[in-house]
This record gives structure tokens, C-alpha cells and sequence, in this order.
């Protein structure tokens, strides 16, 4: 353990880094799933084109591909763009904690495309319908009834998308992001031990996908109320 | 309301609706007064559900006018929830939101569409409970309620938008029989006191002691529209008279 003196804190504030990658990955993942179900559920060619393509890209090549290809042709595309304005700029640094977090997202946005498109279509058509005879505009069906109804139906799936999050941003280490894999590697360089540094690193993920779990399984519960019968 | 007593209600004039090539209705003329209570009936396949669904425009038609309470339904699609507000709907399967509590499901389209302040909503809800005769339901989630109670929320749902016109689906036929005369007595009581309805049902009982008038629907036509003491001593049609002898003598 004496190794790991010194080290702490790095670790520390990976884990920092870690959890808001997660957290803003999070977001940005359940926005891309629920515009690509729509746009796979919508009566518009294109749209269903587009997100179609979505998911078959982006669930058919490696991730860590993904996360480099959007790193570097977002820095040259910026690049680009500002040697319009300015022609002495020599090169944009992309910050690798945005790059990275668009960059799983959009990776596991198109898993939860599939399963929100699923639980789309296993809400009631009856509850829908109810709520159109009821005078509710479709933004207020979508948003009251189609939403509550269809994350009760994904959450089980979701569940695994967001352990899929968690354990991508170790990915992120790769283009220069300080988070705990990159702190491992910083301390496998100084002292030799890449066996006691990575299993710091394995026991931080684990810690971050029990918390995951946990709360699947509370929300699970919470949303449970509703099937279960009368209190 | 708008309309004078003369004027009707609802009127349908040379109504066609066609899915795909298939026509569900062919030319449907039917007028109703305020106060009318219609009840529909017809053999499987025969257009009741998709005439009734064209009143509130769950399904658009392809020809004829649709006037509801002077309001034409047509594609501006502005004005079609200040009708639907108006016209109420109960549905075979109840279709409750599962995710809410009874009186929540009162609730929501009163505060989202009428605008009605929470604590308002919430008294009209439990108003409406109360005739239906579940107030002490109103916590509990649809899931906890037998078939009957769950249409008789239902009932208490549309009405707390304050309809001008309730239409009903088959309300009691996926209903176990010990349920349907709670059902029915409510609709009744809507009846009695002057409540526009049209009934899509098979519950013959209900319609000679309540009905107005009695539409026949066959092959998407109205075949026969008569009053039920006529329609059932003397139907005109040999498509109605086989239809009554089919179901009454089950
Ligand atoms: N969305 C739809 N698409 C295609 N065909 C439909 C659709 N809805 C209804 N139909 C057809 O239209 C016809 C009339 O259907 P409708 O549901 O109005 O009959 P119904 O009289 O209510 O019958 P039931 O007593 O079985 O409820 C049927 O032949 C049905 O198959
Ligand atoms: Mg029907």
C-alpha cells in the first residue's frame, strides 16, 4: 500500500472526472436515444434513414475508434473553421473532456435508441388514444403519458447502457483526459506497479457501476408502485 | 352552449371512410339532438367503433361533413381539441394512464386542457368519484380496480371535462358479467339526467329502456334507425331482423 502514497488524491480526483463525464455523458445519451426513436418512429423517410444509419455506425465499429475519430476530426475541423478568421492559427485543442463525452454518448445514444424505440411501441396505444379523446395535444400526450409509460419499459435495458457509460470514460484516458485510468498510467510510470495501480482503478469502477445499480433497482422499485397491486 | 335546441348536435352528412381500399363507412347520415340518447349496434366488422371514433376525429373521414355543436371537424387542426373537449369518450379497454393514481388521472387533462388550477381539479375529480360511486379508489392505482371500477373511473374521467356529448365504445363487453350493471346504472344516471350519448353496445336491456333511438349498422351502412319499442316489435329490415334474432337468443 505504500506505493499507492501519494497517489491518492490523483486517484481522487479522477474518480471527480470520471463522475462527471458519466453525468454529462448521461444527458446527452438519453437525448440522442430519444431523438433517434422518434426519428426511427416518425412517418419521415429521412429522419428514419439518418437514424437508422445512426445506430448502424455507431454500434458497428470500436468505441475507442469512435472516441479518436471525433477528437481529432472535430481539432481539424475547428481548425479549419478559425484559419478562416485568423490564418496565423496554427492548431484548436479540442478539450478532451467534451470530445469524449459527445463521443460516448453519441456511441451509447444509439444503443438506447433501440431500446427507447422499443418501449416506444410497447406503451398502450389505448393510453394514447384516451389522452387524444381527452383534447391533450400531442406534446402533452408525449410528455405525460408516452414518457411516463415508455421509461418504465426501458428502464431494464437502460440500466446496462448507463453501466456501458460508466465504463467507457476509461476510454477517454486515451486522448488525454486525467481521469483515473490516466492517473494509473501516470503512476505505473513512476513506480513500476501496473498491477497494484490498475486494480486501484478496477476497484473505483466497481464502486461507480454498484452505485448504478443500486439506483436502477430503487427506480425500478419506484416505478413498480404502479403494477403492484393495492397498498 | 352555442347551438339553439333546433339545431342538432351532431350531425354526419354522406360520411365515406376508406382504410386503404377497404370502405368502413359508406354514407352516413346521421343527426343527433342535444339530449338524444343513441345507441348503436351491428354485427362485428360493421363500422359502429369507426363512426363513433370519426365524431371526435380519432379517425378522419374521407367524405362528407362532420358538424359537431356547429363546428366542422376538418383538417385545421387547431380547433380540433376544443372539440374533443367537448365530446367525451369511453373505450372498450377502459384505457386508464397506468401510472397514475385515480384521482391523478382525473386530474391531468382538466389542468392540461381546461386549465384548471390543482386544487380545483382535484375537487372535481372526487365530485366525480363520488358518482360513480369509488371516491375511496382515488388514491390507489388503476391496476388495484376490477374491470367495472376501472370503467366507471373512466366514466368519471371524460365527464370531468364537462362534455356537451359522451360517446361509448362498448363500455361493459370486456367486462366479466357480474360488473356490467355497475357500469350500466351509471350510464343510466347520465341519461336520466340529459346527457347527449351514443352507445355503441350489445346490452339490448339498456337499450329499450334508455335509447331514444336504436341505429343498426351493417357492412358500413346504417341500416335501420328506428325507436327501440319499433325497432325490436317491428323491424323494417331482414339484415336487422336476423341481427336481433342472433343476439337475442343468446
Ligand atoms: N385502423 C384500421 N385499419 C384498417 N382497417 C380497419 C381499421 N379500423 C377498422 N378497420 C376495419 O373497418 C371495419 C369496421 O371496423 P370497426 O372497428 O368500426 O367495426 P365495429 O363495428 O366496431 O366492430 P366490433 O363490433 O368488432 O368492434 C372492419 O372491417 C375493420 O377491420
Ligand atoms: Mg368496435
Amino acid at each position: 500500500m505504500d506505493v499507492l502514497s501519494g497517489w491518492w488524491d490523483d486517484y481522487f480526483w479522477g474518480a471527480v472526472v470520471v463522475g462527471q463525464v458519466f453525468i454529462c455523458s448521461l444527458g446527452l445519451m438519453i437525448i440522442f436515444g430519444l431523438f433517434g426513436a422518434m426519428a426511427k418512429l416518425s412517418n419521415n423517410r429521412v429522419a428514419q434513414k439518418i437514424a437508422g444509419a445512426y445506430t448502424v455506425i455507431f454500434r458497428g465499429t470500436p468505441e475507442i475508434l469512435v472516441i479518436l475519430l471525433l477528437y481529432f476530426g472535430s481539432a481539424i475541423t475547428l481548425t479549419a473553421i478559425a484559419q478562416i478568421f485568423s490564418p496565423e492559427i496554427k492548431f484548436v485543442d479540442v478539450p478532451p473532456f467534451w470530445a469524449g463525452t459527445i463521443a460516448i454518448s453519441i456511441i451509447v445514444g444509439s444503443y438506447a435508441t433501440e431500446t427507447f424505440r422499443g418501449a416506444f411501441l410497447g406503451v398502450n396505444p389505448g393510453s394514447i388514444e384516451a389522452a387524444r379523446a381527452l383534447g391533450m395535444s400531442d406534446l402533452q400526450t408525449f410528455i405525460y403519458v408516452r414518457i411516463p409509460e415508455m421509461w418504465r419499459l426501458a428502464l431494464p435495458p437502460f440500466g446496462n447502457h448507463m453501466l456501458s457509460l460508466i465504463k467507457d470514460t476509461a476510454l477517454i484516458s486515451i486522448i488525454g483526459l486525467n481521469e483515473t485510468m490516466f492517473v494509473a498510467k501516470q503512476a505505473i510510470t513512476v513506480t513500476g506497479k501496473p498491477f497494484t495501480m490498475y486494480i486501484v482503478v478496477g476497484a473505483i469502477y466497481l464502486g461507480f457501476s454498484t452505485i448504478i445499480t443500486l439506483a436502477v433497482m430503487g427506480i425500478e422499485k419506484f416505478g413498480e408502485r404502479t403494477t403492484v397491486g393495492a397498498k | 352552449m352555442s347551438t339553439s335546441d333546433a339545431q342538432p348536435l351532431i350531425q354526419m352528412q354522406g360520411v365515406n371512410k376508406f382504410f386503404g381500399s377497404f370502405q368502413a363507412l359508406k354514407n352516413i347520415n346521421l343527426e343527433v339532438r342535444k339530449g338524444e340518447r343513441i345507441v348503436v349496434c351491428g354485427p362485428s366488422g360493421s363500422g359502429k367503433s369507426t363512426m363513433i371514433r370519426c365524431i371526435n376525429r380519432l379517425e378522419d373521414h374521407n367524405d362528407g361533413h362532420i358538424i359537431i355543436d356547429g363546428k366542422e371537424l376538418t383538417d385545421q387542426v387547431k380547433d380540433i381539441n376544443a372539440v374533443r373537449r367537448e365530446v367525451g369518450m369511453v373505450f372498450q379497454s377502459f384505457n386508464l394512464f397506468p401510472h397514475m393514481t385515480i384521482v391523478k388521472n382525473l386530474m391531468l387533462a382538466q389542468q392540461l386542457v381546461r386549465k384548471i388550477p390543482k386544487a380545483e381539479a382535484r375537487e372535481t375529480a372526487m365530485h366525480y368519484l363520488k358518482r360513480v360511486k369509488i371516491p375511496e379508489q382515488a388514491e390507489k392505482y388503476p391496476i388495484a380496480l376490477s374491470g367495472g371500477q376501472q370503467q366507471r373511473v373512466a366514466i368519471a374521467r371524460a365527464l370531468c371535462m364537462k362534455p356537451e356529448i359522451m360517446l361509448f365504445d362498448e363500455p361493459t363487453s370486456a367486462l366479466d358479467p357480474e360488473m356490467i350493471n355497475e357500469v350500466l346504472e351509471v350510464m343510466v344516471d347520465l341519461a336520466k339526467e340529459g346527457m347527449t350519448m351514443i352507445c355503441v353496445t350489445h346490452e339490448m336491456g339498456f337499450a329499450r329502456s334508455v335509447a331514444d333511438r336504436i341505429i343498426f349498422m351493417d357492412e358500413g351502412e346504417i341500416v335501420e334507425e328506428a325507436a327501440p319499442a319499433q325497432f325490436f316489435d317491428n323491424p323494417k329490415s331482414e339484415r336487422t331482423k336476423k341481427f336481433l334474432s342472433q343476439i337475442l337468443s343468446h
